[in-house]
């Protein structure tokens, strides 16, 4: 290989880099969960009012005590969905994110021009960064397509 | 009521275990690697379960596990490993260094509740 084919190549390398980690970075969607959270906490207070209103009201609407205690299931009902939307999303968004980071540090090592002679980063260097055994299945399956023939 | 020390080096899902622990009545002591786990256990703090994530800078959860053992407060702590990994080398890796349980994320809150209030339950 040439020099300036490989200094080319590290070329890329440290962009691709550099762009996968702008990707990294705005995969952060705090501030959404955080909406997400402060909205289960305010259904949780509005769920507990309407039940100790229940207890003490004493009111005889029939029409708006039937309403009050379908709202009461209501409320606990979409509280509990959003918090497994908002708990099983901030998982997978980590999960995206470690596997960018993974991208990350590997073109990062494959951008370094001066690695020792006979060095070079391998594809077991790169399983060393995964994270996930979906990863490391994707990795095999992927070798052996391409050593196949 | 009970103490639960949560470690994982993503803010969001700190955010996000604090929030469905404290809505179950747990009290939540977090820490963003292993080395901040165990800083947490040396200033007194006396979790009754620890969840830790596997894949952290500085100390990962293994050598957590590890270094907790050692400790007399958190010597039989039951700790949960809450991770991406769910190969049977890192669980074996897990288990040997003294982890009791293991959840592959994405877990559901009601999985992860139920772990939590079988070793703890909250009062």
């Amino acid at each position: 290989m040439s020099v300036t084919k490989e200094a080319n190549e590290h070329l890329v390398c440290a962009i691709l880099a550099e762009q996968v980690a702008a990707l990294r970075d705005r995969m952060d969607a705090s501030a959404a969960f955080d909406l997400l959270w402060r909205t289960t906490a305010l259904l949780s207070w509005l769920s507990g009012l309407l039940a100790e209103n229940q207890r003490h009201g004493g009111q005889s609407n029939p029409v708006f005590e039937r309403e009050r205690a379908e709202a009461i299931v209501q409320v606990a009902a979409i509280r509990t969905e959003l918090d497994e939307l908002a708990f099983v999303q901030a998982q997978r968004q980590d999960f995206a994110r470690q596997i960018a980071d993974c991208i990350v540090t590997a073109l990062e090592r494959m951008a370094v021009a001066e690695m020792p002679r006979g060095t070079s980063f391998s594809s077991g260097d790169l399983a060393a960064l995964y994270v996930s055994e979906d990863q490391r299945k994707l990795h095999d399956s992927v070798l052996r397509r391409l050593t196949r023939g | 009521m009970p103490v639960i020390l949560v470690l994982d080096d993503s803010a969001t899902m700190v955010m996000s275990l604090s929030h469905i622990l404290k809505g179950a009545g747990y009290e939540v002591e977090v820490g963003m690697n292993g080395r901040e786990g165990i800083t947490r256990i040396s200033e007194g703090v006396k979790p009754s379960v620890i969840l830790t994530d596997l894949n952290m800078p500085e100390l990962d959860g293994i050598g957590f596990i590890k270094e907790a053992r050692k400790i007399g407060s958190t010597k039989f702590t039951p700790i949960i490993v809450l991770t991406t990994e769910s190969g049977g080398r890192k669980r074996d890796e897990a288990r040997a260094a003294g982890a009791s349980g293991w959840l592959t994320k994405p877990a559901e809150p009601n999985q992860l509740l139920a772990v939590v209030k079988q070793l703890c339950p909250a009062k």
